[in-house]
């Protein structure tokens, strides 16, 4: 994390421009607004203090201004972050409902037609190109079904006041009469984005499931099990899934990073109101304040849940809590 | 007396060899390895294979479709796009941009991870802890997005992209290298050769990297597959190659504006990565294996 900021103040050096504008992003300012500026961030002195003043600067959320809008980074990034969340925890939620089962499914008829069947489409769908499958799916689902909407988050007829940011959450609590008709609306619209982003971290819950499925059912108490007699349906469930799971969780964490990626194309064909959308924009307009602010916010995100995750495993494997690094 | 066997000598594959070995038992994998061979010679000799200029502009056949469509027409085998260029050919040069460039940036990203790799596994005491620390952040930070960083820094085009890329593969490369040294340094080999006085340069040389290419070389076809999404994508985003440039992301983006008119402009480039990113992985996977197979025995 220290290092993160380490990283982002250091790009404000090597980003073309000066290197003042980059990290407080005020381009049409007069010279004494400018000298001030300078003063707030200890240009004058060593580069150690300025990175003093940096950090002092972040810790009262303000990453500078946004050098095309110059509105606050901190107050954009806060209103697309939620956007982005909210899509790839539904992405994350369809990869974990659809992954792991078959994952699971694959190691019980290890080696069987079933198995290889589910590895090669595993295979297929680790390999296709997000953008490719997010046009095809807008071509097939959208144009020639007409099933669900092609881009946004939710049609516009509906005005819903952002409280949370996440859009789900701001329909339950907004007071408007089409409650539910605004809800429905907002669900087709994340279907398509949300699937298309879960298919490749879906195919890999496969392979881990499936791998580690295998690990638990070559076990002793397995063994021990099967030789008292119980069936294999008892077996499975009452013994091997919450013990495969486990291994699961670990790794899901993992996976975030990908997820998030993948999310970032996706929001630009959907034209998804998110964090990735937002900083390829920035991107194509120099924007660099917004590049380092969006950056930070994005790394910061995905190491929270990497910690989180890991809370999380070492709450439901004993064993895990005995070791002395978390990371 | 006569001797049943003549060479009573067993002799040893090299792990290199043994990968090999056990790596051509699987025929999906080595379909995969055709594949993958086929896309190699093709970046190469593209140029003579492919029957028009990617860049030349038929203007009478304009987004013409595959032959096999009632209106195609057999001279543009898979049609032409919205400026009239063939698609076929603008194909098989995109295989030179997206796969064989994404060969080269492996290659390069991995000379250099395995040095700074080898050299830091070397070290001991703050210096290695720094650069664990700071390898565990890289490393956090999803691939893509840095590469987009470092794109922003450079300004787009399609040199920049593959800096970027391979700044983003080194730290993976490293990290391997690192473990995998770390870990073929515990050996009693290793210590064999250490009383005979060896130097570390030395014993990094002759016992540990023919060791430890086996495990570089599985993870390098993971890397490609990464490479050419990572290029494909940026292409496909704006950032890498330029418009005329006939690379199979940048390809896709072109041909969206057209995607209701034309579909072929979208699924055809959209199939060569699909294809180009499977035989790689059917290559990677089948490494995996091989090395499983290897520790078992």
């Amino acid at each position: 994390m220290f290092i993160l900021t380490i990283l982002t103040f250091s790009l404000s050096f090597f980003f073309p421009g000066e290197h003042l504008a980059n990290i407080s992003g005020q381009i049409n300012a007069t010279p004494e607004q400018l000298e001030l500026v300078a003063l707030e961030y200890g240009k004058h002195e060593s580069v150690l203090y300025q990175y003093w003043y940096y950090l002092n600067h972040l810790f009262q959320g303000n990453l500078g201004v946004s050098m095309n809008s110059q509105l606050p980074v901190a107050d954009e990034i806060m209103s697309h972050l939620p956007a982005t969340i909210e899509l790839t925890l539904v992405a994350l939620f369809i990869a974990m409902i659809a992954g792991i089962p078959i994952g699971f499914i694959a190691a019980i008829r290890h080696r069987k037609k079933t198995d290889n069947l589910i590895l090669s489409f595993s295979m297929i769908g680790y390999s296709i190109p997000v953008f490719w499958l997010a046009l095809l799916a807008i071509l097939v689902f959208s144009i020639q079904l007409g099933w669900l909407p092609s881009a946004g988050q939710i049609s516009l007829v509906y005005e819903i006041e952002q409280v949370t940011g996440i859009l789900f959450i701001d329909i339950l609590i907004s007071d408007t009469p089409y409650k539910w008709q605004a809800f429905n609306n907002a669900t087709t619209h994340i279907i398509l984005p949300a699937c298309v982003i879960a298919l490749a971290p879906a195919t890999i819950f496969v392979r881990l499931a499936r791998t580690a499925m295998l690990s638990v059912l070559d076990s002793h108490y397995i063994k021990a099990a099967m030789a008292k007699g119980l069936n294999t349906r008892q077996i499975v469930f009452r013994h091997a899934i919450r013990n495969a799971m486990v291994n699961v969780i670990r790794d899901v964490g993992l996976q975030f990073a990908n997820l998030v990626t993948l999310a970032m194309v996706t929001e630009v064909i959907f034209n998804w109101p998110g964090i990735g959308n937002w900083l390829i924009q920035s991107i194509y307009q120099r924007d660099y304040t917004a590049i380092q602010g969006g950056l930070l916010a994005l790394s910061s995100f995905i190491f929270i849940v990497h910690i989180l995750t890991d809370f999380i495993y070492a709450s439901l494997n004993p064993l895990a809590r005995g070791s002395k690094h978390a990371s | 007396m006569r001797r049943d066997n003549i060479y009573t000598e067993e002799e040893f594959p090299s792990p290199l060899a043994e990968l090999w070995q056990n790596f051509k038992q699987s025929p999906i994998v080595m379909v995969g390895f055709s594949c993958f061979a086929f896309l190699i010679l093709f970046s190469i000799f593209s140029p003579i294979i492919s029957p028009y200029s990617p860049i030349e502009n038929n203007l009478d056949h304009i987004l013409l479709p595959p032959a096999w469509h009632d209106d195609g027409n057999v001279s543009f085998l898979l049609g032409t796009d919205n400026l009239g260029r063939d698609m076929l050919s603008r194909i098989i040069h995109g295989t030179s941009l997206t796969f064989g460039l994404s060969f080269v940036v492996v290659i390069l990203s991995m000379i250099i991870g395995v040095i700074i790799g080898s050299l830091s596994a070397l070290t001991r005491g703050i210096k290695s802890s720094f650069l664990n620390h700071f390898l565990d952040v890289i490393l956090s930070i999803p691939s893509l997005l840095l590469a987009i960083v470092i794109v922003a820094i450079l300004g787009p085009g399609l040199n920049n992209t593959l800096w970027a890329i391979v700044m983003v593969l080194i730290p993976q490369f490293v990290h391997i290298t690192r473990n995998a040294v770390v870990q073929e340094f515990k050996k009693d080999y290793v210590l064999a050769s250490k009383l005979d006085g060896a130097s570390s340069i030395r014993i990094l040389h002759y016992s540990i990297f023919p060791n430890i290419t086996e495990k570089i070389i599985s993870q390098a076809t993971l890397a490609q597959s990464a490479a050419i999404l990572d290029i494909a994508t940026l292409g496909f985003l704006g950032l890498g190659a330029p418009i005329p440039m006939p690379e199979w992301g940048a390809m896709l983006a072109n041909g969206i504006d057209l995607f209701y008119i034309a579909p072929w402009t979208v699924y055809l480039p959209g199939l060569a990565i699909l294809f180009a990113i499977i035989a790689t992985n059917l290559v990677g996977e089948g490494m995996k294996h091989a090395l499983k197979m290897q520790r078992e025995n």
